[in-house]
């Protein structure tokens, strides 16, 4: 297990990589998320179908084409970032598409009387979202959100084709030097799974701490 | 909420019908995943190409070993890349022709066991090769594969049966880089799980490297302004420089890469058996003619002296 004592410093930046762009797309999501909901559960029909068309378009689309095509022909069209931040973009826009549908769900539950109670009391549109659909929708879905997360986590690992380098990346490098994939890519793997075990802990916890008692 | 319900039975037909194409491209895919190079619509010059090249006499098929298990199996199982010009791709159009230095190789080894070219290719064998070997996936790696002591603790190789070098490609408008020495501190472009990874910081600890999957995307890369330079085997660079003229090649190869032959550790017999095989397509000429069919196009000098077998350290 050499190539971890002697590599650990760039495993752990890479790591750091894969955290950052999991965190940052994660939050980027969850908001883009919410928000394709709102517009895809709202009374407005152009809003409904780009919503639809949104989370049909993203979900039905392989990331990684998707993350070639941002970073490959996007430059074509006179937009050049640099590899991590288009990345990081891609991610978000993916996986919102997958936190709509999580919301979408978790909206289905919030019952057509609590809605039409808040009318009678005089909420506006807006307020019915702000104080009644959303906060007990993502009460439901908390769960199912930590499963997209996990999923997000797990798809940092694509970046590495585009150059982005993070973990899976850098032990590619790693496994370049020292010819052992069994031993770097299971450790690797370790690693991922320990993302993905916090990741569910993290939502577990949080879905008692905000479960709705009915 | 209901507001979506209306949509709820056109979601399920286009679902449905998503799903039927997904089938239907799944069924593709699969159809090529298995490549068979010596299938009957092998083109005529592939033909000539391979007319009277050796075949091992059958007192040295040792009973037991590696050739006779393939032998027995009627095909070889090879490790090579599908999307590497001029060494080993695959015709878009007819995915069961796979052609270049490393395929047609393959095909001459697969001849000398067998008399025919019959190889499996299991693509893409770059990140795990060592592991394809270890556990019998694979019977030879033919995949630019540069014999280091490293990777000999691992498994073994017969050869080097070619001595290629890393060279420096830029952008034609650069006038700034003239080679490997001008790239401190500078973004240089390489291809993931190449010799490059690793020569690169060698002689320039202060560059900053990307690496992207596949060579177009590399190359793609350099012309859209995401490095300064793009360091790969110079025998492709000048094959793209060919036929791009917004590429150029600036200086000479800067290392020495000895491309060898994977196989399973310590299989002394079967390496023994690749290294003769070597001389005797190197004494027949199918080396040299394999070599002017595929790099040796892009070139324009005489075909190479071929490195000596087991003159690298790892060999």
């Amino acid at each position: 297990m050499n190539f971890l004592s002697e590599n650990l410093g760039l495993l752990l930046q890479a790591l750091g990589t894969t955290v950052m762009m999991a965190v940052v797309a994660g939050i980027g999501s969850l908001i883009l998320g919410v928000l394709v909901t709102v517009a895809r559960v709202s009374p407005i029909p152009i809003l409904r179908w780009a919503a639809f068309c949104y989370t049909q378009f993203f979900i039905n689309v392989p990331l990684l084409a998707l993350l070639i095509l941002a970073v490959f022909a996007l430059p074509d069209a006179g937009l050049i970032l640099p590899l991590a931040p288009t990345a990081i973009l891609v991610l978000t826009v993916y996986e919102a598409a997958y936190v709509a549908e999580a919301v979408r769900s978790g909206v289905n539950t919030v019952g057509v009387g609590q809605v039409e109670a808040g009318r009678a009391l005089g909420l506006s549109l807006g307020q019915s979202f702000r104080f009644i659909v959303i906060p007990q929708a993502l009460r439901a879905v908390v769960q199912p959100l930590g499963n997209v997360m996990i999923a997000l986590a797990m798809n940092t690992a694509l970046a590495a084709a585009v150059g982005v380098v993070e973990l899976t990346s850098r032990a590619n490098k790693v496994n370049l030097v020292y010819a052992q994939p069994i031993e770097i890519f299971t450790t690797t793997g370790l690693v991922y799974m320990a993302i993905a075990l916090i990741i569910g802990l993290g939502a577990g916890w949080i879905e008692k701490r905000v479960a709705i008692v009915r | 909420m209901s507001a979506s319900t209306p949509l709820r039975r056109k979601t399920v037909l286009a679902g449905a019908a998503l799903a039927a194409f997904a089938l239907a491209l799944t069924a593709c895919s699969t159809g090529s995943a298995n490549v068979p190079g010596g299938s009957s619509d092998d083109t005529g010059s592939e033909a000539s190409l391979f007319a009277g090249a050796p075949v091992a006499s059958d007192d040295l098929i040792l009973p037991g070993s590696t050739m006779e298990k393939i032998k027995e199996r009627g095909h070889l199982i090879v490790g090579e890349a599908l999307d590497a010009p001029l060494l080993s791709q695959q015709d878009p159009t007819n995915p069961d022709s796979v052609t270049g230095f490393d395929a047609d190789l393959a095909k001459l080894l697969a001849i000398y066991i067998l008399g025919e070219p019959n190889v499996e290719i299991v693509p893409p064998a770059s990140e795990t090769r060592e592991a394809l070997l270890a556990n019998g996936t694979v019977d030879v790696v033919f995949n630019t594969y540069t014999i280091t002591e490293e990777r000999a603790e691992q498994i073994s190789f017969a050869g080097p049966y070619f001595s290629s070098g890393l060279a420096v490609a830029v952008k034609a408008d650069n006038e700034d880089i003239k080679g490997i020495d001008d790239l401190g501190d500078k973004t240089v472009i390489v291809g993931a799980n190449t010799p490059a990874v690793l020569a690169v910081p060698e002689e320039q600890p202060t560059a900053t490297l990307v690496d992207f999957a596949t060579d177009p995307q590399a190359v793609q890369a350099l012309l859209q302004g995401r490095g300064d330079a793009y360091v790969q085997d110079y025998t492709l660079l000048a094959s793209h420089a060919e036929s791009n003229d917004d590429l150029k090649v600036v200086g000479q190869p800067f290392t020495s890469e000895p491309y060898g032959i994977g196989l399973g550790h310590g299989d002394a017999d079967f390496k023994e058996f690749i290294n003769n095989w070597l001389l005797e397509i190197q004494e027949s000429g199918h080396w040299g003619d394999v070599w002017t069919t595929s790099l040796g196009t892009v070139v324009e000098s005489d075909v190479p002296t071929p490195p000596t077998i087991g003159s690298v350290p790892g060999s």
